[in-house]
């Protein structure tokens, strides 16, 4: 489904994509972790080519992201993307923002994307907040909005940036519910987060990175008990303390 | 003495009104034109396509650079030497349409560019194409700061279409450099051409004021 | 057309565009000064505790930005012969632009001195120092590093609106145009050395500008 070959990025002088090869399959629930600057939001954003990359081969759905000529349109309207910042559409509400893209890239008719978007809405509990302003809404109702957003135009993948590292700690079990049920039911889905318990309860495969490099790939029953190298070895000992 | 010279002002005022009809139809015509061409100049100003933004940009600096009176004889007289004749009126309206679209074109790409970037990026990941992301998720966001400064723009250019007078046009200001002749009472002549653009120009000001309140007040809200 | 530039007849006029460079530069470079004096008190007044004293500064400064600079000039120029007063246009054309340009200096410094955290003035009165003090030691310096850009950008202005005085037949700048167009008939050799010795008066005042920018950066960083 996604396949990372020798990618390299640089930000300037920066080197912040090292070599990196990886393999995510369809339905498969990737969970990526790592120290803050270890490349890992930027992993993700190289998918739907919101970051591009100077080396290296990166295939997703068969497309070729990383050459510059393939246009990226059709192929974002089957990635789903949600930012650690949300980014909700302040000027509209909640079901106008879940259907806007539907509308203007699926060409589907507005009373069609209205009902899908009240149902999906409806899925992440918010049905009733369909109206209400982003403003209006909690963060943790936000992020949910904002998961919906990607729902709505039914795609192949599902990337998570961070998703509720901006949110209050009571909010945070809202979202990941919303993302455990996903997962549950077959999503592929890459997620950089540092929820730990999420993480061993829901995925199949952790990437652990540092310094632009992956540095560990295993299931995470192996990741939690026995990390197989040092530097991730210390990374679990900072994170799982509290 | 005094009667006289008021009783030949209230005589002269229809002549007045008929120069506020043309300072209106210069202001009103360039600044309908300006905002359209400024909002265009000012999506290109902050678009990726280098070549465009520089030479908008350049255009945009002269253009901020050189007195509106020197604009407007430029295109009156050299024009005509290009081979391009034209009366007074149109010159007077591209040369102001000119002057608008340039600083209108700095007050969109100043109100684009304080769109918080993450909404530009929502818009791009859900695969909407770079006209629907300008023209539902970021131009919508920017008008509210482009407002309060663009109405204020709008009353700067009014002021300005009083230098029109110099090619000929005969708007208020004109009217009454005309009337002066006749009536050699520059207070109450030109008293009176006060009155007439304060007229116009205070309402505009304070629509701005309130604009720039109710926006400051609405993005501490948020 | 434009391939018979003529070059030798700009070089004969030089003398003439020197003179009146620099004609423009101290009559603008006056006009700052004094519109600096009478910015500086109007906000003085406006800032006054007595009702009467900020109503004559307020309504000084809304009739100025109310009423195009042009109105303003004839309204002196026509206005201050009828009174009896006799002076020359020069003195008339400073008068003018101080004044106009005093009015928007006036909200500049006030901008400026406002732009000072609460906080600061808190810390000195908890210290014990007096209004006086306060404002010497704590208020006016930040506030006069703040209003620098903005005045160079209103100095720009004002150089352009000098451009107005030709209107009343001062030899600056742009009346240096006028007079080789009608001399000569060349509008295009005439109005294009005009707007280029304008703009390198802009590109000056701009780096001067940038540069002071940079200053205050640099220093709030130590």
């Amino acid at each position: 489904m996604i396949k990372f070959s020798k990618v390299n990025k640089w930000f300037g002088d920066l080197h912040v994509l090292r070599d990196v090869d990886l393999h995510v399959s369809l339905g498969e629930v990737m969970v990526v972790c790592g120290p803050s600057g270890s490349g890992k939001s930027t992993l993700i954003r190289c998918i739907n080519r919101l970051e591009e990359i100077q080396q290296g081969e990166l295939v997703v759905d068969n497309m070729k992201v990383h050459d510059r000529t393939v246009n990226m349109t059709e192929l974002r309207a089957e990635i789903g993307f949600v930012f650690q910042q949300f980014n909700l559409y302040p000027h509209m509400t909640a079901l106008e923002n879940v259907t806007l893209a539907p509308i203007k890239v699926r060409k589907m008719p507005k009373a069609e994307a209205e009902k899908l978007g009240r149902q999906i809405l409806e899925r992440v509990g918010l049905g009733n907040k369909a109206d209400a302003h982003p403003a209006q809404l909690s963060g943790g109702q936000q992020q949910r909005v904002a998961i919906a957003r990607g729902l709505c135009m039914r795609p192949k993948i599902m990337l998570f940036d961070e998703p509720t590292s901006a949110l209050d700690p009571e909010m945070i079990k809202e979202v990941l519910d919303v993302m455990r049920d996903l997962a549950r039911e077959g999503m592929t889905m890459i997620v950089v987060t540092h929820e730990m318990g999420f993480a061993k309860e829901v995925c199949h495969r952790i990437v652990f990175m540092d310094e632009g490099q992956i540095v560990e790939v295993s299931s995470p029953n192996d990741f939690f008990i026995q990390p197989r190298t040092d530097r991730a070895k210390m990374f679990l000992s900072k994170v799982l303390v509290h | 003495m005094w009667g006289f010279y008021l009783k030949g002002l209230f005589e002269s005022l229809p002549f007045f009104l008929k120069g506020l009809w043309m300072t209106v139809a210069v202001s009103g015509l360039s600044l309908v034109v300006g905002t359209i061409i400024g909002f265009i100049w000012g999506i290109i100003r902050v678009s990726r396509i280098r070549f465009l933004r520089t030479i908008i940009g350049a255009w945009v600096d002269v253009i901020r650079g050189t007195p509106f009176l020197v604009q407007i004889f430029i295109v009156f007289f050299i024009l005509p030497e290009l081979g391009i004749h034209l009366e007074a009126f149109p010159a007077a309206v591209i040369a102001l349409t000119n002057l608008a679209a340039c600083f209108i074109c700095e007050i969109v790409a100043g109100g684009i560019l304080a769109v918080p970037h993450g909404q530009k990026e929502a818009a791009k990941a859900s695969g909407l194409s770079g006209f629907h992301q300008m023209t539902r998720v970021i131009l919508p966001q920017a008008m509210r700061i482009i407002l309060p400064p663009l109405v204020g723009q709008y009353v700067l250019l009014i002021k300005d279409s009083s230098v029109v007078s110099a090619i000929g046009v005969t708007d208020v200001i004109r009217a009454g450099w005309l009337t002066v002749q006749r009536i050699p009472e520059g207070l109450m002549v030109f008293g009176l051409v006060g009155i007439l653009y304060f007229v116009i120009c205070y309402p505009l000001i304070r629509v701005s004021n309130t604009l720039e309140r109710r926006m400051t007040v609405a993005a501490t809200r948020l | 057309m434009l391939k018979f530039f003529n070059f030798r007849v700009i070089l004969d006029y030089m003398p003439l565009y020197m003179k009146c460079l620099w004609a423009t530069i101290w009559l603008s470079g006056l006009s700052i000064l004094g519109a600096l004096i009478v910015g500086t008190i109007a906000c003085a007044m406006r800032l006054s505790r007595s009702r009467s004293v900020t109503g004559i500064a307020g309504c000084y400064i809304e009739s100025i930005r109310s009423t195009p600079l042009l109105a303003q000039i004839y309204f002196l120029y026509f206005g201050l012969p009828s009174l009896g007063i006799r002076i020359s246009e020069e003195v008339t054309g400073v008068i003018a632009l101080t004044l106009n340009s005093g009015a928007y200096m006036a909200e500049i410094i006030r901008a400026g001195i406002l732009s000072i955290p609460q906080g600061q003035t808190e810390a000195g009165i908890a210290t014990g120092l007096s209004y006086p003090m306060r404002m010497r030691y704590i208020v006016l310096p930040q506030a006069i590093g703040a209003t620098i850009p903005p005045l160079l950008g209103q100095t720009i202005v004002l150089v352009k609106d000098s451009a107005l005085l030709s209107l009343i037949s001062i030899a600056e700048l742009t009346r240096a145009g006028q007079i080789m167009t009608s001399e000569r008939f060349m509008p295009a050799e005439a109005f294009l050395t005009t707007a280029v010795l304008y703009l390198l008066i802009y590109y000056v005042l701009k780096w001067l500008s940038d540069r002071w920018q940079k200053r205050l950066i640099f220093r709030e960083r130590s």
